[in-house]
């Protein structure tokens, strides 16, 4: 370096050959900045289909019913062989909460009792993989008709029992992962999962088949109670469910009991989504 | 310097550093986003402002964290030393969107306090593999949010520079606890290894960085002075410095640096009373040793900056024989007017 050259960062530039340097070195920061911005952008796993209709509210006629998890039964028509064609929509409440809060406050300023009853309901529907779920809101005064007469019994739920069960997958929360949230799943999503759970939002668990298709579970207690404390430690990471299943219509229902039907299934290799990923957590290890 | 942190001035070059720093910002931003709204159009736009934001930040934390040893390997790199705090501000504002966001996304609207949810929601801080990686970012936040507040001059000399300095050290436990915030995290549910491969190739930059300018000037340091009289020793030949430069010597765990200008030397200490940079690789600009981080200045025979500043450092005696020159490691008290030695011709 010449004697003369010196950079003094209080006057107004720099000597002729920093100024030339430093020109260099910002050129390599845009390269660098460029090539990261798209890198780490291509590089994110594809996000989910769901979909959450934030600000639209759309009105839902069906059967309401509290169990296994506060629902209600949308009939649409029937099918070639004369059964009813229908979808059940869980309910879920506003923010990270369920939806029990909502309808236990309904039922006590109306005083009536909602179950098994025909009803129209307002909320916001969020829906992927063929489930479709619904947000209701105490804000937006979801109750817009109730029948006072509860409906025949050929309308129930159609329950099958498929014997006990071992379950391999991920406790998730049908809000996040349905729609709100991408990803609403996994180690990211994980404490919102938790928060969502105890907020009252039925725990569900996700298991993905060798075909890399999903299937649902409710998850409740034994006699059908609402199970979310119990599953906190077990959200968002491998997980064996031990439990009686049974089909309940068209979504199938765990029934587990917190004491010893739920373990961590783990081994490093299924916390992480990258091989290389967990070759590293391992050496760190 | 002291008297001047009232107002800060913004001239050319700060200017220049400030828009770059916004262009880029807005360059990254806009690059990620849209490639992420063009090829993964069924992004929400909470995610996209998340991870654009998180990974800007980091991206600016390893260009922040290289400027030391880069400028200690290369003179040429300090230019962005001197506006380095502008950068750090910068960072921190960034990662607050992140941070904010991530907060409201993941932990508002629930059954308790977003902040209480952050550390009571997932509680397996025994587990590797389950560790609750958010509560990493919130003390790396906490350690950015005090590092920015107190980036200012004012707080430099309210806290002393020892404090301030080693505040600013937790910039390195800020990084590790960012490392690991994305490698319990996102990492374990991405499936691309790019993430992975990235972050290490920035954390082994760095290092290496820091150990090739560390070895530097250990080796400088551990250079031995042997010839001793009186008290003085014998540390080379007056012609090896440059004039209105110094030479720097490290005699007893002290650094000296010994200028030569208009025909005589002076000696004072090396570390400048700002935030330590080193005086002996400043230039006597105007009569003035001039600081080459950040322009502090200090009279050669004295070692007291020029008023209305009150910055002082250590001055020592330095005598000349034949063409040697001699060095005595005993400090006199900040500020103290010391003949110097004068160049025969
Ligand atoms: C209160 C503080 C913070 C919280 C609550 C937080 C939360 C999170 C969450 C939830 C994710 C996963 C998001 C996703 O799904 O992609 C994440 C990722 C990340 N965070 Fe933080 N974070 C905080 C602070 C920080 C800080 C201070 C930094 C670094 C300077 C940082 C850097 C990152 C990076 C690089 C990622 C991976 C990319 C991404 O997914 O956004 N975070 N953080
Ligand atoms: S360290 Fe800032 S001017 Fe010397």
């Amino acid at each position: 370096m010449k004697n003369e050259e010196f950079y003094i960062g209080w006057i107004g530039s720099a000597p002729d050959s920093f100024a030339a340097f430093i020109k260099k070195y910002i050129l390599l920061l845009l390269l660098i900045v460029i090539v990261l911005g798209v890198l780490l952008s291509l590089s994110q796993k594809k996000f989910g289909t769901g979909n959450f209709e934030f600000g639209t509210l759309t009105q839902v006629k069906g059967i309401y019913f509290n169990k296994p998890v506060p629902n209600i039964k949308v009939i649409n028509g029937k099918d070639i062989w004369g059964n009813a064609n229908y979808i059940t929509v869980p309910l879920i409440g506003f923010g990270k909460h369920g939806a029990d809060g909502t309808i236990a406050d309904i039922e006590k300023e109306k005083n009536i009792s909602l179950n098994g009853k025909e009803v129209t309901l307002k909320g916001t529907l969020l829906y992927n993989d063929g489930k479709l779920l619904m947000q209701v809101d105490a804000n937006d005064q979801p109750l817009v008709n109730a029948a006072s007469a509860t409906i025949s019994a050929d309308l129930l739920p159609k329950q099958k029992d498929l014997g006990v069960l071992d379950v391999k997958g991920e406790i998730v929360d049908p809000k996040c992962f349905f729609g709100v949230m991408k990803p609403g799943e996994g180690k990211p999503h994980k404490d919102c999962a938790i928060r969502c759970i105890l907020g009252g939002i039925p725990p569900l668990l996700k298991v993905t088949d060798n075909e890399r298709k999903q299937n649902y579970y409710l998850i409740v207690g034994p006699n059908g109670e609402k199970l979310n404390e119990a599953v906190q430690d077990f959200v968002a990471t491998p997980v064996v469910l031990h439990a009686k299943a049974v089909k309940y219509d068209d979504w199938i229902v765990l029934y587990v009991n917190a004491d010893n039907g739920i373990q961590h299934y783990s081994s490093i290799k299924d916390h992480y989504g990258s091989l290389y990923a967990s070759c590293a957590a391992d050496c760190l290890k | 310097m002291s008297a001047s942190y009232a107002a800060v001035g913004w001239n050319r070059q700060k200017k220049i550093y400030d828009w770059l720093i916004f262009g880029f910002c807005i360059l990254y931003l806009t690059t990620f986003i849209s490639f992420t709204a063009i090829f993964n159009p069924e992004y929400t736009f909470e995610t996209v402002l998340i991870r654009s934001a998180s990974t800007l930040a980091v991206l600016m934390l390893h260009v922040i964290l290289s400027i030391g040893p880069l400028s200690r390997i290369n003179k040429k790199f300090l230019p962005l030393l001197y506006n380095r705090r502008h950068l750090g501000v910068t960072m921190f504002c960034i990662i607050l969107v992140h941070s904010v966001f991530s907060i409201m996304q993941f932990h508002s609207l629930s059954n308790v306090n977003p902040f209480v949810s952050l550390f009571t929601s997932n509680t397996h801080f025994g587990s590797l593999a389950d560790f609750p990686f958010q509560a990493l970012g919130f003390f790396a936040l906490i350690i950015f949010f005090l590092m920015a507040i107190t980036s200012h001059d004012f707080w430099l000399h309210n806290l002393s520079p020892k404090v301030w300095k080693t505040l600013h050290m937790f910039v390195y436990l800020a990084y590790f606890l960012v490392v690991m915030h994305v490698m319990l995290g996102v990492i374990q549910y991405e499936t691309n290894p790019a993430f992975i491969v990235i972050i290490v190739v920035g954390a082994v930059t760095l290092i290496t960085l820091h150990l090739i300018a560390g070895t530097r000037e250990v080796r400088k340091d551990n250079i031995v002075y042997k010839l001793n009289q009186d008290g003085f020793v014998m540390v080379c030949d007056v012609n090896d410095i440059i004039e209105d430069r110094a030479k720097v010597f490290c005699i007893d765990e002290e650094r000296i640096a010994v200028f030569k200008t208009q025909g005589k030397l002076f000696a004072v200490n090396n570390v400048c009373k700002h935030q330590n940079g080193p005086i002996g690789e400043g230039k006597i600009v105007d009569g003035c040793i001039t600081c080459p981080w950040h322009g502090y200045q200090y009279l050669p025979n004295n070692g007291q900056s020029p008023p209305p500043f009150k910055e002082k450092v250590c001055t020592y005696d330095v005598k000349l024989q034949d063409t040697k020159v001699w060095l005595n490691p005993k400090p006199y008290s900040e500020g103290t007017e010391r003949p110097g030695a004068v160049i025969e011709m």
